[in-house]
């Protein structure tokens, strides 16, 4: 079943909401993390996170919705992403957001693709298919990154677990479960 | 933004500011320019210790936009886009110098390093005082300090190092710009945000006054502070770009060994 106007603009807020939060993540960790080079990577994705929160804010208003508007997602969700801005180490800080949360949001961002009609949602599906494009690189930026020091790679591997394990649980497109039910009905 | 605690707080010459930042373990931090080295001749170490201190300036500038993202939650998303904006600038700066500090054979660590702008700015729990002190008066004196250094460096034939500046320093009016647009908009709004900026200068004056180097006192090496000139003349034509106004610019030129801050001048003086 496709996606109605209502629907789409509730998930689409829903990302808008996680990639606001992502960027305030990343920004905490910036005079938290020690190693410059690290410092200077998360300074950078600030940039990518804010510029895909802005252009998923303008597309809500084209959704009937307001402008620049968020919507809080499932409480698995929130539980994910407080656990990741809680991480203290170098090492969980990347690994918990390169290799757990942005893989997360792509498999996210692919559902919607495969759920949405291209044509009548294409502005959605454009600005989709640039985040991921962004997403890829940024990965690529932190695996690079890691390649070079190898002192910024360990990561406690019970923690990683955990975060990984809260991420299978996520509900569709983040979504709490009230916005799931009306996307499930249509 | 939430109230700062004791633990984010250290006192410098009598003047409370902001804790460090984290630095990793190779860099030695220090809060007294008496424990830095003063670079002011041309000399290839000196050239390393100005790009090392430039990386760590950009750095400072960097968290300084991230912490204001995460203090002021509810500011105006356009504004937290431009902050966003600045990250990404201040970051791809620190590698700028950070790639031609290591061409010059230069590594992490080797000289002393001071957060001196972190810890100011981000004391002051506005966002029209911090854009007052960071953009509007640290940033506004690197576009001072950008210039000289890019005339310098092209009299002494370092063309590389003259066109980093040039590009830092056309990022950093668009710095210093948002800024000043802001600002205005913000007291409009509010006049109470001119009090807060008052607030921080008289602050800022404060910590001028206590961290200034004195006379007599020298650097790690030995060298007097007070033989060096310091001066910088007004970089007019990019304050302009910057959106000061001609009164501005004519109150800063007849003042023209104005310094923003000795340690921030210090910090960005090439």
């Amino acid at each position: 079943m496709e996606l109605s106007v209502k629907q789409r603009g509730e998930i689409i807020s829903t990302f808008r909401y996680v990639q606001v939060n992502l960027m305030e993540t990343l920004a905490a960790w910036v005079p938290t993390t020690p190693e410059m080079e690290v410092k200077l990577l998360f300074g950078e994705h600030i940039w990518d996170v804010a510029q895909h929160a802005d252009a998923l804010g303008k597309r809500t208003y084209e959704l009937r919705l307001p402008l620049q508007h968020s919507l809080r997602p499932s409480d698995v969700s929130i539980g994910l992403l407080e656990r990741l801005a809680q991480a203290h180490q170098t090492g969980q800080r990347i690994a918990g957001f390169y290799d757990v949360v942005l893989p997360l949001q792509e498999a996210q961002f692919r559902r919607y693709l495969d759920r949405t009609d291209s044509l009548m949602d294409a502005p959605t599906v454009r600005i989709l298919d640039r985040i991921l494009e962004d997403e890829a690189r940024m990965i690529r930026g932190s695996q690079e990154l890691r390649w070079r020091l190898p002192d910024v790679r360990p990561c406690d591997g019970e923690w990683l677990a955990e975060v990984a394990e809260l991420g299978r649980g996520i509900e569709e497109f983040f979504l709490r479960k009230s916005e799931k039910a009306m996307a499930e009905v249509g | 933004m939430s109230a700062l605690s004791s633990n984010d707080t250290m006192v410098v010459r009598g003047v409370p500011m902001r804790r460090d930042s984290a630095r990793e373990a190779c860099f030695t931090v220090v809060h007294d320019a008496t424990e830095m080295r003063l670079s002011n001749d041309s000399s290839e170490l000196s050239r390393r210790e100005l790009l090392h201190r430039d990386v760590n300036n950009e750095t400072q500038s960097l968290e300084i936009s991230a912490q204001s993202l995460v203090d002021f939650p509810d500011a105006p998303w356009e504004l937290r886009l431009h902050l966003a904006r600045q990250c990404w600038d201040e970051a791809r700066h620190a590698r700028l110098f950070y790639r031609r500090f290591v061409e010059m054979g230069g590594f992490k660590g080797e000289f002393p390093i001071a957060n001196h702008e972190w810890s100011v700015v981000c004391m002051l729990d506005s966002l029209p005082a911090r854009f007052a002190i960071q953009n509007r008066t640290f940033e506004a004196g690197s576009l001072d300090a950008l210039r000289k250094g890019i005339d310098t460096f092209r009299v002494i034939g370092d063309e590389r190092m003259a066109d980093i500046m040039e590009t830092v320093l056309a990022d950093e009016i668009l710095h210093v710009r948002f800024a000043n647009s802001w600002i205005k908009r913000m007291v409009q709004e509010d006049p109470r945000a001119a009090l807060k900026i008052a607030a921080a200068m008289a602050y800022l004056r404060r910590v001028n006054a206590a961290l200034s180097p004195q006379p007599g006192e020298v650097d790690i090496e030995g060298r007097d502070y007070g033989s060096v000139d310091h001066s910088v003349r007004t970089n007019t034509q990019d304050r302009a770009y910057a959106d000061f106004t001609d009164d501005e610019i004519g109150e800063l030129r007849r003042n023209e060994n104005w310094e923003p801050s000795a340690a921030a001048t210090a910090d960005r003086e090439q």
